[in-house]
């Protein structure tokens, strides 16, 4: 078998809160391969997001190991941890995060800066990836002037313009009405159709059940790993 | 080569990043800006007023004349402390004796100084005689533009002739020549011979308002008070072949005149020989250290404007962290945070630099036309105007810069 995308060895993040030792990630292993789609739910405080800071380069792990792609992130110094985020990692968040006064266009095209891109490919890639979101006729649009669910869908094409190997999404649709919602899984579904892994944190079960694997995390450990039995199809939907 | 584009695009990008950021905060930014504008204004108006005032004395200096050695009956305080009983004397002999056994010398311009009074029919101008040689003209420059200058035998014949200055001639023949008419000096009347050429002013000494008489004439009809013996002269002008044979000349004269008044070892010399080399080395110190005072006062205001810089590009950062944390989760390295915020610091000090140097050029423009005082400002300060401020962007940016690159990303995501 091929070495999977991402590999834990007892993986844990301390918190010291007060004198007191908080385990937000404590001890979990666990492997995800290429083209997977996973779940991460868990109640609030279970440590789900700090697990997905740490697999996406953002947070350092306070013991235990992370491979990428085969590659120990301890070896790794800043530069090469903020290369990996650039090329292999999308990350798209619940809150959006996009620049306030700067275009659609200027917005997705971010990533390809600190990729070393000139600034005519950067334009072409991002033009490319918000048409493939359906927002062609939004390029010039501040994020003020757009919908929640464009807002999303202007980060998902900046999560993507870099072609990389794995989508990180920490409560994407945690701002979102329910029928946006369910556009934003269509289009995580699709975007895994085509190859890419994602990975998905999220603490509502219908949700959950877009994805072929759901994880359950309570205080810091894994408590439930499965494949999930009743996908939902947002095609079919 | 592919290297230096990308990279100059990458500072592209961030001047790109620094220039939106700015607008953002719009007003803000101006009120950053004005601090080292105020700042590079100050520096560069200090530094365009010291140098006017090294090109006037020195301009000053040069109307003496050059490689020439100024000889004055002062007791040298260069060498001790003068005393009362030092009073010293120097005759025209003297001049003879350096023109003969001092190894150099061009020419000695003995010279008596009178302040006199002129009366022509009608208008009065009170200036400054030289009673002087033809070889006066020759040692310092001085020559006729008009007319002509004095003769040997305008000396020998005690003539009553005179040659005048330009702010002379105006005063006493403002509409006609002055060449040809009679003047009374001191009532005595005088032919005037010549218009000695403009030498301008210089710091508020007017090179013009004097004349030249034959020292012969100038001791026998024009001095008020006696001196202490016939051949008096008030100082010598020696000129030297080269700056050679002056450096040299000067320790000759020295000698000579101790010997010629017996100047017993130990004691100081009556006299006092200074060359225009020393003249223009000491007067440029001087002033160089004028304008080292006055650029160190103007530094004040613009590290005042660095700091207010640093303070604003604390409170960008801080303002920004989670832009920070967002742009290291997209893929920026410390390094590209950091570049980010200096050239945001960059951009600011040299728009402020900008302005503040074209400000200064215009201010030292007004004040050429209104104080008449030369404040050149050159290429060379304006680049240094402009690199200097790009420092100071530079280096007060620095710290709040590094500290936005140290910021951990995930943490810097979560502020707000
Ligand atoms: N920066 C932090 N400092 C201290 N404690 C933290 C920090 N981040 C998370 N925690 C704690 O770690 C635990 C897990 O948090 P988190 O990963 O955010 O949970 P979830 O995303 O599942 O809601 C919680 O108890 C939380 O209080
Ligand atoms: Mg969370």
């Amino acid at each position: 078998m091929a070495t999977p995308l991402l590999e834990t060895h007892d993986l844990v993040k301390d918190y010291a809160i007060g004198g007191e030792i908080v385990h937000a990630v404590n001890n979990v292993s666990l492997s995800i391969s290429r083209g997977e789609f996973v779940a991460i739910m868990g109640a609030s405080g279970s440590g789900k997001s700090t697990f997905m800071n740490m697999i996406g380069c953002l947070d350092v792990p306070t013991s235990g190991t992370l491979l990428l792609d085969g590659i120990d992130t301890k070896l790794l110094d800043s530069d090469a941890l903020a290369e990996i985020r650039n090329r292999k990692i999308g990350f798209v968040f619940q809150q959006f995060n996009l620049l306030a006064r700067t275009s659609a266009l200027d917005n997705v095209a971010v990533p390809l800066i600190y990729a070393g891109i000139g600034y005519a490919e950067r334009r072409q890639r991002a033009q490319h990836k918000l048409e493939a979101m359906g927002l062609a006729n939004r390029l010039q649009n501040t994020p003020a002037k757009l919908s929640g669910g464009q807002q999303q869908r202007v980060a998902i094409a900046r999560a993507l313009v870099t072609d990389p190997l794995m989508l990180l999404a920490d409560e994407p649709t945690g701002a979102l009405d329910t029928q946006t919602s369910l556009d934003i899984m269509g289009i995580f579904q699709k975007l895994n159709d085509d190859g890419i892994t994602v990975v998905l944190v999220t603490h509502e079960p219908d949700i959950a059940e877009f994805a072929a694997r759901r994880i359950v995390f309570r205080d810091g450990q894994v408590i439930e790993d499965a494949a999930v039995k009743s996908r939902r199809k947002a095609s079919a939907a | 080569m592919k290297d230096l584009l990308a990279s100059l695009a990458g500072w592209g990008v961030n001047v790109a990043i620094a220039l939106t950021a700015l607008r953002t905060n719009l007003m803000r930014s101006i009120l950053t800006t004005l601090g080292v504008m105020i700042g590079v204004f100050s520096v560069i108006l200090a530094v365009a007023v010291g140098n006017g005032a090294q090109v006037s004395v020195s301009q000053q200096i040069a109307t003496l004349g050059s490689n020439m050695a100024i000889v004055v009956p002062q007791p040298d305080s260069g060498s001790g402390p003068p005393r009362p009983n030092d009073r010293g004397r120097l005759t025209e002999r003297d001049g003879q004796a350096i023109l003969r056994e001092v190894s150099g010398v061009s020419a000695v311009a003995p010279q008596i100084r009178s302040s006199v009074q002129i009366v022509t029919p009608g208008r009065s101008a009170t200036t400054q005689a030289t009673g002087a040689t033809p070889e006066y003209g020759v040692v310092s420059n001085v020559t006729a533009s008009e007319g002509r200058f004095l003769t040997q035998s305008d000396v020998g014949s005690a003539a009553r002739v005179a040659v005048i200055g330009e702010t002379v001639a105006n005063k006493l023949f403002p509409e006609t020549s002055p060449v040809g008419e009679t003047i009374r000096i001191n009532r005595v009347p005088f032919t005037v011979i010549g218009l000695l050429e403009s030498k301008g002013s210089n710091l508020g000494n007017d090179n013009d308002d004097q004349i030249v008489v034959p020292i012969t004439t100038l001791r026998q009809r024009l001095l008020t008070t006696a001196t202490q013996g016939p051949d008096d002269v008030t100082l010598i002008f020696v000129g030297f072949e080269d700056e050679d044979a002056l450096l040299a000349g000067q320790k000759e004269i020295e000698r000579l005149l101790r010997d010629r008044y017996r100047v017993a070892k130990g004691k100081i010399n009556p006299f006092t020989v200074r060359t225009t080399t020393e003249i223009a080395e000491t007067t440029g110190e001087v002033t160089q250290i004028f304008q080292a005072v006055l650029v160190a006062i103007a530094s004040i205001s613009l590290l005042v404007g660095g700091i207010g810089i640093m303070n604003i590009m604390l409170v960008s950062v801080t303002e920004r962290t989670r832009e920070i944390g967002l742009r290291m989760a997209l893929g920026a390295k410390r390094s590209d945070i950091r570049n980010q915020f200096l050239v945001e610091a960059a951009v600011l000090c040299v728009i402020g630099g900008a302005i503040g140097l074209s400000l200064a050029i215009l201010a030292a423009s007004i004040f050429e036309r209104v104080a008449e005082f030369p404040a050149p400002i050159g290429f060379d300060t304006a680049i240094m105007a402009v690199a200097f401020s790009a420092i100071i962007g530079l280096v007060f940016g620095g710290y709040p810069a590094i500290r936005a690159s140290r910021l951990s990303p995930i943490e810097a995501l979560r502020s707000e």
